[in-house]
């Protein structure tokens, strides 16, 4: 039996050639992204668990320094037609988002063990989860209040605070005209009657503090608009291929 | 335990995971969607949802399942009921976690054999603190897929 097309996906990827700092947030489908911190007080002041953050921009010959523990990896991309599985998504290449924690006490937010130290050492970088070595990181190093790092609503508002600056540039992105675009690919969630019938299952954090999963957030691997697979009940969920491979899970561990 | 900074998956991990990059482009493969579930605290829960999840498997009328589950430890509970479910269900299943040389599943079952693959890449016996060394890598979900085809296979015959 021929093969049914259930849904198409479409990701335009937009080289980024440079990062630096200046008055304004910008970026621009030639490739140039423009960061400033003018919105951290706002952003800090606006969550109660947070008592500061701060945004360094990590160029790929500056991975010798010091890192706080990390909680995520973030590609950066926005929903330009359609939801979350489906329509046109734009993401950035060559730049990732990167979140770390500490509180005011000095005590990693972590759950199993912490990822502190030497950034070159604590990173196995080129891998599917982790920045190609070539990637510009902007990192944003929370300092939470204390005790804070231990409680869910404290990693959960340093992934909001991230989110909520990163939809600056999302808001940017979704008018890139796509013809500027580096690389276009295309997905489809195909059916193959009459092939084995295979499912993917995925068990996933589901126990409290940085041992959490945000589910279908607005844009793509986003937080705002998604909720926890706790609040869930743990029970299971089902997601089409590309509403995966779109973003449609933030990791919250 | 739970998961660990070698083993968490991150959001861009998720954004290209080699795991559905390699059964959504098999031709052999009709891939039905993605199951999620969480890993509770609470072992009546783990075992509660695990097994809705082998019953979503049966209801779709899967002939397999790749299962992996993120990290180890008490995360294994839930893992081995979802096995075993699974299996009782009639569904072939091929899993993946990381298991590593500081021991044993704290819990195991007849339906986790062979058809169980490693993650684990660090030579120590400790976690190692390091984002993405412990992560799944496309060899290891090539092994998972030929090992389901082969269950699969078994299966029906």
């Amino acid at each position: 039996m021929a093969d049914i097309d259930l849904g198409r996906l479409v990701i335009r990827a937009f080289d980024i050639k440079s990062v630096s700092w200046g008055d304004e947030m910008k970026v621009t489908p030639q490739g140039e992204m423009i960061i400033s911190k003018s919105m951290l007080p706002d952003l800090v002041s606006s969550m109660d668990t947070i008592e500061a953050v701060d945004i360094r921009l990590i160029q790929p010959d500056e991975h010798d320094q010091w890192t706080n523990t990390i909680l995520d990896i973030i590609p950066i991309s926005t929903k330009a037609l359609g939801v979350v599985g489906e329509g046109i998504t734009h993401t950035l290449t060559g730049v990732c988002a990167m979140i770390t924690a500490v509180d005011t006490e000095g005590k990693q937010c972590h759950e199993f063990g912490s990822s502190e130290g030497n950034l070159k050492e604590k990173i196995i970088f080129d891998n599917p989860g982790t920045p190609s070595s070539t990637d510009v990181i902007i990192s944003f190093d929370v300092t939470l209040k204390a005790g804070m790092g231990q409680e869910r609503k404290g990693p959960y508002q340093a992934h909001l605070l991230c989110d909520r600056f990163l939809q600056v540039y999302r808001e940017q992105m979704k008018n890139f005209d796509g013809k500027l675009c580096s690389a276009r690919n295309e997905f489809h969630n195909i059916s193959r009657p009459g092939k084995k019938r295979v499912v993917i299952i995925r068990e996933v954090a589901g126990q409290g503090a940085m041992y959490d999963m945000q589910l279908f957030p607005h844009e793509p691997s986003g937080v705002e608009g998604g909720r926890s697979i706790i609040d869930m009940g743990n029970m299971p969920i089902l997601v089409t291929p590309n509403e995966y491979r779109d973003g449609i899970l933030h990791s919250m561990q | 335990m739970g998961v660990g900074p070698s083993a968490k998956e991150t959001s861009l991990h998720h954004f290209r995971d080699p795991l559905l990059d390699l059964i959504s482009s098999d031709e052999d493969i009709d891939l039905l969607g993605i199951i999620l579930f969480g890993s509770s605290d609470k072992y009546s829960e783990k075992i509660l949802t695990s097994t809705r999840a082998a019953i979503w498997a049966q209801g779709m009328r899967a002939d397999g399942a790749v299962i992996f589950c993120e990290g180890s430890g008490n995360n294994h509970v839930d893992f081995a009921n979802a096995c075993e479910q699974l299996s009782r269900r009639g569904v072939a299943l091929a899993g993946l976690t990381v298991i590593g040389k500081n021991g044993q599943f704290v819990v195991t079952n007849d339906y986790m054999n062979d058809n169980i693959i490693d993650v684990c890449k660090s030579k120590g016996t400790v976690e190692p603190c390091i984002i993405g060394e412990n992560n799944l890598s496309y060899d290891d979900c090539k092994k998972a897929l030929s090992i389901l085809k082969i269950k699969m296979n078994k299966n029906k015959s």
